[in-house]
């Protein structure tokens, strides 16, 4: 037993000497996982954008359609940044990238309200830009209901309503909105806190890949097997034990940061989201170890697992809901240990909901942890059998 | 004389070139993990990724209404929200708790709660509140709710104020509930779909990212082939710089003319992604695109030791440039700092003038700032790469010239 240990402990000491001299490793462990935390929330620091650019095309130019402007760029995502002199002269701005949005009032639009003869206004969105044009949509459509409302307030008034009674007969149903975790509508943190987690879960496939397939590559790989006295339990475990340990000190890092200095919303606790953070590295380590064990060959296992990764971020659902995906799509996705992480940290950061609700992204956890189980016999023979092929 | 020497010198250069440009060829197909990323993954990645996102909005959203009130108005104002495209009522709790329930089983994403009064509230004319309580999970199923409750009221508004009016035409009953009319016109993505936002972006993104592998994967290998780890191997062919960079950067160019034309040209038409632009302009706009990037890969090549950590060093930059490039974060809301740094990748002009040009219809003229920075960034990067690899000869000769005085002392020590 005493043996086992000192076995372990050889390898991981073996282990650690590489991670310092390598800067490879230090890249791949440290720096880049931290600079996308800094990166994505410094990004999007300011929550939700504001102030975004936008045009007006005003061919009627009266004090009720310049009211109607100011009062437009006083919206918190709208900016009025220029005015045009026709449609075309605004399409052209659009297209330049100048302004995502503008506002269209034709000639002799005050006077065909007065006269009550419906004039017309229209607005265009740009939605390339998907983000910019929804939230300027939303200011828009408020904008145009209301340039509706003055008009019929006034009318409304005239006829002896007070302002109450106005407002009563214009909007008698009311929507009241209440954003469920998230009520800023923080873009920050609806992304940062799966981009983040993604970030990591990739760069440990690629070193967990990386640390065993170039053992392969450089031939080292008999030498490591002697030591760890041809077990290959031992021989995996000194070698990712010293990884699992700085993995879990980043998505501890990770944890403080998005929730304990950016106090993001974590109703389930800081305690169970920093567990959730070690599950999600051992069953990225097990995904990459589960890798280069079926495809002996670091090239292609690092190549898989880059795609794997990358792909993790779309089909996550974090930003596009898996429920809009094709049937085949939505099983698939649980292929890939960011949708589980995903559905965790919604299930108890987000919400603060039991754990009983969370069993199957759980157990899909704990099922990629013990992935590598299947492929500890196939890895051994390829560690005595192997031939680096360039 | 003088002449014949430079027309020599010339020809030689151009037959040079063409040698190191078989070779490289032969180094690209004779290596899988190359081929991988510079013919698979362009061919496959667009696909899956399109595949991801095509459904473009998402409709239908499963949501419970409890309806404390059981009245026909409030039966009359859910009824709009099941009709709306976004929206789906599944289920009818009797309660909140209920409804919570199954939001927390994932059943539902979003509540509509109406109260008891709201009959009541409504025919004494007063405002009567609908709340509705959304899963901010996503964005999409918030903005579905939100759309869709919101139409809904202006619909039921509509109703009660023409109810209460008593006019006698139709047209009275328009101009009266709504003086101003409005439209709303969503340009270059009519449905607001995902695929017609994100995916122009990606593919120009693939076609760096792809590179900057593929170009890393080469020059991993060239070292680890060559007896010192240099990046140039000695050999009468491999003497000037110019026919060294011109002759690998013409290969990988030929190699993704064909590439970005199946990427950019192709694979939206598939998709039946929008693509109003005129090629002529994609071509135009995308040849400095293809330069600046390829430049950008050999000069960044120089860093990668191995073959394999060039996948560790750019993959994970992926995510990042897509953010940076002011697609999926407006550009207007990108903090300076991060502005500034990325001028540095051809990815953020490419990735917006694409857009503008593919999506937008915009021409050479409109995205003029970017096309610029675009040839910059090639004049630049062409110098670096340049640079780099004068360096790495002389690295290369240096070593060359050691190995040869440590055999020659050791000859004369015999």
């Amino acid at each position: 037993m005493m043996s086992l240990f000192r076995r372990v402990y050889n390898i991981a000491k073996r282990e650690i000497f590489s991670i310092v001299t390598k800067p490879v490793y230090l890249l791949s462990m440290v720096i880049a996982p931290l600079f996308c935390y800094i990166f994505f929330t410094t990004l999007m620091w300011s929550g939700l954008p504001s102030e975004m650019p936008v045009g007006i095309v005003d061919l009627d130019n009266t004090g009720t359609t310049r009211n109607v402007i100011r009062n437009l760029d006083a919206f918190q995502h709208t900016k009025i940044v220029n005015e045009y002199p026709d449609f075309t002269h605004a399409r052209k701005a659009i297209q330049k990238n100048e302004i995502y949005a503008f506002f269209y009032i034709p000639r002799g639009t005050t006077e065909k309200a007065i006269s009550g003869r419906q004039p017309k206004i229209s607005f265009y969105t740009n939605y390339s830009y998907l983000v910019a044009g929804s939230l300027l949509y939303k200011d828009l459509r408020t904008m145009s209901e209301l340039a509706s409302g003055a008009i019929a307030r006034a009318s409304l008034r005239a006829k002896g309503a007070n302002d109450q009674q106005a407002i009563n007969f214009i909007q008698p149903v009311v929507i009241n909105t209440h954003a469920l975790g998230n009520p800023w509508l923080n873009y920050s943190i609806y992304l940062s806190n799966s981009i983040i987690p993604g970030v990591l879960m990739l760069m440990i496939f690629l070193t967990t890949i990386y640390s065993v397939g170039s053992e392969l590559k450089f031939g080292t790989q008999k030498e490591w097997l002697d030591k760890s006295g041809g077990s290959i339990i031992v021989a995996l475990t000194g070698k990712l034990l010293p990884q699992t340990f700085i993995f879990f000190l980043m998505s501890l890092l990770y944890n403080i940061y998005l929730y304990g200095y950016l106090h993001f919303p974590c109703n389930s606790g800081i305690m169970t989201m920093i567990l959730i953070g070690l599950l999600l590295v051992l069953a990225s380590q097990g995904f990459g170890l589960f890798l280069i064990g079926l495809v002996p060959s670091l090239r292609l296992a690092l190549s898989i697992g880059c795609l794997w990764g990358v792909v993790s971020f779309s089909i996550s659902g974090m930003s596009f809901p898996v429920m809009a995906m094709d049937a085949p799509l939505q099983t698939l996705a649980y292929l890939f240990p960011l949708r589980s992480y995903f559905l965790l940290y919604v299930n108890f950061a987000l919400h603060g909901y039991s754990i009983i609700y969370a069993w199957l992204p759980l157990i899909i956890m704990i099922a990629f942890i013990s992935l590598p189980i299947f492929i500890l016999k196939r890895l051994k023979n390829t560690m005595i059998n192997y031939v680096y092929i360039p | 004389m003088k002449r014949k020497n430079l027309y020599n010198i010339i020809t030689q250069g151009i037959s040079d070139m063409m040698i190191i440009w078989m070779n490289e060829l032969k180094n690209v197909v004779k290596d899988q993990g190359i081929l991988i990323f510079f013919i698979l993954v362009p061919l496959a990645y667009p696909i899956l990724y399109t595949y991801i996102y095509n459904n473009e909005v998402i409709r239908e959203v499963p949501v419970a209404a409890v309806d404390d009130n059981r009245s026909s108005m409030s039966r009359e104002f859910l009824k709009y929200v099941d009709a709306n495209p976004d929206t789906r009522i599944v289920t009818y709790p009797a309660n909140m708790e209920e409804a919570k329930e199954a939001m927390m089983e994932g059943k539902i994403y979003g509540i509509i709660y109406i109260p008891d009064d709201f009959t009541k509230t409504l025919v004494k004319g007063e405002q009567a509140n609908v709340s509705i309580f959304c899963d901010l999970s996503g964005m999409l199923y918030y903005k579905a709710l939100i759309t869709s409750a919101t139409n809904s009221s202006l619909m039921m508004n509509k109703e009660i104020k023409i109810s209460k009016m008593g006019n006698s035409t139709d047209r009275q009953d328009e101009i009266a509930t709504a003086p101003i009319a409005y439209d709303d016109i969503a340009l270059f993505n009519p449905q607001a779909g995902f695929a017609s936002f994100l995916i122009p972006a990606v593919l120009i993104l693939i076609i760096q990212q792809t590179l900057l592998l593929g170009i890393g994967l080469a020059a991993g290998t060239a070292r680890e082939n060559n007896r010192f780890r240099d990046l140039v191997p000695i050999n009468r062919h491999y003497h000037g710089t110019l026919r060294i960079v011109l002759g690998k950067s013409l290969l990988y160019f030929m190699l993704y003319v064909i590439m970005s034309t199946y990427i950019l040209v192709f694979v939206p038409k598939m998709f039946s992604l929008p693509q109003i632009g005129n090629p002529f302009t994609i071509a135009q706009f995308i040849l400095p695109y293809l330069l600046s990037a390829i430049f950008f890969a050999m000069t960044c090549s120089v860093l990668i030791r191995h073959r394999e950590t060039c996948m560790i060093v750019y993959i994970f930059t992926s995510v990042p440039l897509l953010f940076i490039s002011g697609i999926s974060w407006p550009g207007t809301a990108i903090p300076e700092f991060w502005k500034i740094v990325s001028y540095i990748f051809p990815s953020t002009f490419g990735i917006n003038g694409f857009v503008q040009i593919n999506n937008m219809g915009a021409t050479i003229e409109d995205v003029s700032t970017g096309y610029k920075a675009l040839w910059i960034q090639a004049g630049i990067y062409f110098i670096t790469t340049f640079f780099v690899y004068r360096y790495q000869i002389i690295m290369s000769r240096r070593h060359v010239w050691r190995r040869y005085k440590e055999i020659s002392r050791k000859k004369r020590i015999k």
